[in-house]
C-alpha cells in the first residue's frame, strides 16, 4: 500500500460514520430472537460423509443377506437332489453332483407309481402314451459306442426294438448318441432302471398321456359301424325298389370303408399305448451345470453377492445418466439467475 | 466512529456462538457505515441499517459462524435492502419524471466536508460500496468479492480502480 493509500484509508476510517445513537436504541429494542432449534444442523458435507458410507454399507449388507439366503436357498436344492439322487440306486458309476431328474406329466394322466429313480410308471390298467427323454452322460469316446449297443440290447431284450440311432464322435468334439428306442409300456420300468445305469444320468423328462378316452371312443364308433353294416345287411336281403336298394348298398359300402379306417385308428392307438417311446441321448461332454455345485456354500453365497451388487450398480448407473443432464440444465438455471441478479444489481447502483 | 477492533473479535464470537444482541451491537456501526458509503444518504442509511437488522433477527436461525463472519452475513442483508432501496427509488423517480443522479443534491452531507468527503460524494455507489467493504469495514479479498457476487479478481480490479478514481478527484479537488 502506498503512503497516499494508507492516508486515504485512514481518513475514511476516520470519517464521521458511527450509527445516530436513535438507531442503535432501535436496535437494541429488538432483543433476542427465539431459541435456535435443538437438533444439530448439518452441512451437506457432512451429510454426505455420513450418507455415501451408510448407503454403500446398506448396499453391501443387503447384497451379502441376499448372498447368505440364495445359498441356503441353493443348498437346500443341492440336498434334495442329493437324496433323490441317492435314491438312484441304479445308476451306477452316477455322480451324485449329477443334474437332479426331472418328470412332466400331463395333467389328467393317472400315475401308477414310481420306479426306484423317482421316474412314474405307467398304469396297468389304463391306455397311456409313455415317452421318456433321458439324457446320460458316458465317461469317453470309447465307453460311448459300448453303452449304445448296451442300450440296443437292452432295448431288444426287453422285447422291444430300435426305431432309429445316429451317433458322432469326432475326435476333439464331444460324442453324442441319439438313440429312438419302443420299448413294451408293460417293460418301460426296467428299460429306464437298465437305460440309466449306462452312466450319470444328466436329465430325464417323462411325459405320460392318458389315451383310454380316445381308445373308447374308437371302440364306440367301431361298434356303431358294425351296428349300421348289419342292419343295411339285413335291409338289402329284402325286397326293395331298385332306387332304394342303391342307396341302402351305397351306405352300406361307406360304412364298412369307415369301419375299416376306425378299425385302423383303433389298432394304431392300441399299439402307441402298448409300446413306450423312450429318446436315449448317450453324451461324452461334462455339463457346465454340474460345475456351479462344485462352488459350495459360500461361493453360492459370493457369486449372488456379486450378481446383487451388479444389479445396484446397474440401477445406480441408470439413475445417473437420467439425472446428469436433469442436473446439468438445473445448474445451469441456477448459474444463469445469479448472473442476471449481479447484472441487475450493478445496473442498480450505477444508477444510483 | 466504531469500534474497528470488533472485526478481530469475530472469530471468537463466532465460535462461541454469540448472541443476537452482542453481534448486533458490534456490527451496528459497521452496517451504517457500509449503508451509508453505498447510498451516500445518512436518513436512508439509517432507515436501512434500522430494517436491515429486523431481518438478521427474523433469519438468525440461518446465521452459521461456520459459513463466513457475521458482518459479512450482515452486509449481505444490509446490500439486498439497498439494492431494493434503490430500484424502488428509481421507480418512484421515472414516476416523478425527476431524476437526480448527483448524490451532492442531499442537503445533509454524508461523510462531511473534509477533501475525501466531497471527492466520495462523486464516485459511483458501485465504486464506494468495495472502497467501504475493503477499507472501512476491513472485510478480506474473498469475502467482498462472494457478497458482491463477483470473482476475487473482479473485486481487486473494481477496488483499484475506485481508489484511482478517488484519488484523482481529490487532486482535482485541492486543484
Amino acid at each position: 500500500m502506498t503512503t497516499f493509500e494508507a492516508e486515504l484509508a485512514h481518513e475514511l476510517r476516520s470519517l464521521p460514520t458511527a450509527a445516530p445513537a436513535g438507531l442503535r436504541e432501535r436496535v437494541r429494542a429488538l432483543g433476542e430472537p427465539e431459541p435456535r432449534r435443538t437438533f444439530p444442523a448439518f452441512g451437506w458435507r457432512r451429510a454426505a460423509l455420513v450418507l455415501v458410507p451408510a448407503c454403500l454399507a446398506a448396499v453391501v449388507s443387503a447384497a451379502a443377506i441376499d448372498g447368505l439366503l440364495s445359498s441356503r436357498a441353493s443348498h437346500q436344492d443341492s440336498s434334495r437332489e442329493f437324496a433323490k439322487l441317492n435314491q438312484h440306486g441304479a445308476t451306477g458309476s452316477g455322480s451324485v453332483n449329477s443334474l437332479p431328474s426331472r418328470s412332466a406329466l400331463s395333467p389328467s394322466a393317472p400315475v401308477h407309481g414310481s420306479t426306484p429313480l423317482g421316474i412314474p410308471t405307467p398304469s396297468t390298467t389304463r391306455h397311456q402314451d409313455y415317452q421318456a427323454d433321458l439324457r446320460v452322460r458316458v465317461d469317453d469316446l470309447e465307453s460311448l459306442g459300448r453303452k449304445t449297443a448296451q442300450a440296443m440290447q437292452v432295448t431288444r431284450g426287453l422285447g422291444g426294438y430300435v426305431a432309429s440311432v445316429s451317433q458322432s464322435s469326432e475326435r476333439g468334439e464331444p460324442g453324442e448318441a441319439d438313440l429312438v428306442l419302443r420299448v413294451p409300456v408293460s417293460s418301460v420300468e426296467d428299460a429306464m432302471i437298465q437305460l440309466s445305469a449306462l452312466g450319470t444320468v444328466l436329465e430325464q423328462h417323462v411325459s405320460i398321456v392318458d389315451l383310454e378316452n380316445t381308445v373308447r371312443q374308437q371302440r364306440q364308433h367301431v361298434r356303431a359301424l358294425q351296428l349300421q353294416i348289419v342292419r343295411l345287411t339285413a335291409a338289402l336281403r329284402q325286397s326293395l325298389p331298385a332306387d332304394v336298394r342303391l342307396r341302402l348298398q351305397f351306405q352300406l359300402d361307406d360304412a364298412r370303408r369307415n369301419l375299416r379306417a376306425a378299425t385302423g385308428a383303433r389298432k394304431a392307438t392300441l399299439r402307441e399305448a402298448a409300446l413306450s417311446r423312450i429318446s436315449l441321448a448317450l453324451t461324452t461332454e461334462h455339463a457346465a451345470a454340474t460345475a456351479t455345485h462344485h462352488r459350495g456354500r459360500f461361493g453360492n453365497a459370493v457369486s449372488a453377492a456379486v450378481g446383487f451388487l451388479e444389479g445396484a450398480g446397474a440401477i445406480a448407473l441408470t439413475a445417473l445418466i437420467v439425472l446428469a443432464p436433469l442436473a446439468l440444465i438445473v445448474a445451469l438455471v441456477l448459474w444463469g439467475v445469479r448472473t442476471v441478479r449481479r447484472r441487475t444489481a450493478d445496473r442498480v447502483l450505477a444508477a444510483s | 466512529m466504531w469500534d474497528v477492533n470488533a472485526a478481530a473479535t469475530m472469530p471468537a464470537l463466532a465460535s462461541a456462538s454469540p448472541s443476537f444482541a452482542s453481534v448486533a451491537e458490534a456490527e451496528l456501526d459497521a452496517v451504517h457505515a457500509y449503508l451509508l458509503f453505498l447510498t451516500g444518504d445518512r436518513a436512508v442509511a439509517e432507515d436501512l441499517a434500522g430494517e436491515t437488522f429486523e431481518k438478521a433477527l427474523r433469519t438468525w436461525r440461518r446465521f452459521d459462524p461456520r459459513r463466513g463472519t457475521a458482518r459479512a452475513w450482515l452486509c449481505a442483508i444490509a446490500r439486498n435492502s439497498a439494492l431494493d432501496h434503490f430500484r424502488s427509488e428509481q421507480r418512484r423517480r421515472r414516476r416523478e419524471e425527476h431524476y437526480a443522479r448527483d448524490v451532492s443534491t442531499v442537503d445533509d452531507p454524508a461523510w462531511g466536508q473534509g477533501a475525501a468527503a466531497v471527492a466520495l460524494r462523486k464516485l459511483p455507489a458501485a465504486d464506494r460500496e468495495v472502497v467501504a467493504l475493503r477499507i472501512v469495514l476491513e472485510l478480506d479479498g474473498p469475502t467482498t468479492a462472494r457478497l458482491l457476487g463477483i470473482t476475487r479478481t473482479a473485486c481487486s480490479t473494481r477496488l483499484s480502480r475506485a481508489l484511482q478514481r478517488l484519488e484523482e478527484l481529490m487532486r482535482d479537488d485541492d486543484v
